[in-house]
């Protein structure tokens, strides 16, 4: 985590257009997010396309942060993406609902592609539903306090909070099993 | 702003639960992230942060170029807003101008008072001084045709209209 003076100097230098300072912020959060993005789609070639663009916006957008928490800012941006991309990857699941078959094998292929190995969290995370996922990602990857989610989710700090403990709580036991 | 560090998660919970509950919550939090921790997910590849810096660049890169149009742009409209307004008041002074010297040559060709003179003759000294003259010389003439004036009547007649035409001529003169 760097210190908050030296994140706003980075933020200033971006915003003068300076790449060096833009080096700095990928240095600082591309691992984070990625860890964000892969363990909700839990696939490398996404992730990469997810990070990319999620740094492409930042470029485009850093002109509109205005202050405050700046990983609040970030991960907003990112959570967006991630429902953009899930967005279109429903658009093309209805497109190809004809072929049900074939797509769900493609699904499962997809999950465990590039070769790579699946950890066994990542399996586990699969069987944990959509919304209690991303909520334990932006927990743990943004570092944002309980409030600042509540706020970012537009949900009551309550819900957050009920939501995050019966995910991780779950989360637990699938594996402790 | 509020980090996980600062954050009692403890005080949180026992907002919405017992004491106990809440404690058995927090501990329920921690041990699923120290799962999480223990963990990690895979970092992201060194060519992927270099692809990732390059596009940076690009986005950069095409920022400056619109930048620097849209001050080009600026600059041109500044310029053009200059030049405009410059015509428009040198078109104005020279409107203006124009009218000045034409008073001034309208007043040089004939007073304001005799233009707007109801009676000419009346209003203007010189042209009353001649007409009185015209009248004078006039009566004169006929006088004499008439033989009133006796004498050396037809030499006084020819001097007479010799005098009648020079006061014409001096009148036509202005």
């Amino acid at each position: 985590m760097p210190r908050s003076d030296d994140l706003a100097e980075i933020i200033i230098g971006c915003k003068k257009g300076d790449a060096a300072c833009f080096t700095r912020l990928l240095d600082i959060y591309a691992s984070r997010c990625y860890g964000y993005f892969y363990r909700l789609t839990g696939n490398k070639t996404v992730s990469d396309d997810l990070l990319s663009e999620l740094f492409v916006k930042l470029t485009e957008k850093i002109g509109s942060y205005k202050g405050g928490s700046f990983e609040s800012w970030l991960f907003r941006i990112a959570s967006n993406i991630f429902h953009d991309y899930l967005r279109s990857k429903h658009r093309r699941q209805k497109l190809l609902e004809a072929q049900k078959t074939q797509l769900d094998t493609e699904t499962v292929e997809q999950k465990f592609s590039d070769g790579e190995m699946i950890d066994r969290l990542q399996v586990r995370l699969q069987r944990l539903d959509a919304d209690a996922r991303q909520l334990i990602m932006l927990r743990f990857y943004s570092d944002l306090s309980f409030k600042e989610i509540a706020r970012m989710r537009r949900e009551p700090i309550g819900t957050a909070l009920s939501k995050l403990h019966r995910g991780l709580k779950k989360l637990r036991e699938l594996m402790e099993t | 702003m509020a980090t996980q560090d600062q954050e009692n998660l403890h005080e949180l919970f026992e907002r919405f639960l017992d004491p106990e509950q809440a404690a058995r919550a927090v501990q329920d939090v921690r041990r699923a992230e120290q799962i999480l921790r223990d963990n990690p997910a895979p970092e992201p590849d060194k060519s992927l942060i270099t692809n990732i810096e390059a596009e940076i660049a690009q986005v950069l890169q095409r920022h400056k170029r619109a930048s620097a149009f849209a001050g080009i742009v600026c600059r041109v409209a500044a310029v053009a807003a200059v030049v405009v307004v410059a015509t428009a008041m040198s078109l104005m002074f020279l409107e203006k101008g124009e009218h000045e010297r034409a008073e001034v040559t309208t007043a040089s060709m004939m007073p304001r008072a005799i233009w707007e003179s109801q009676d000419i003759v009346a209003d203007d000294a010189d042209l009353a001084v001649l007409t009185a003259e015209i009248e004078q010389v006039e009566e004169e003439a006929l006088s004499l045709e008439l033989g009133q004036n006796g004498g050396n009547g037809e030499k006084s007649v020819v001097e007479l209209e010799i005098e009648l035409i020079a006061i014409e001529t001096d009148f036509w003169k202005g």
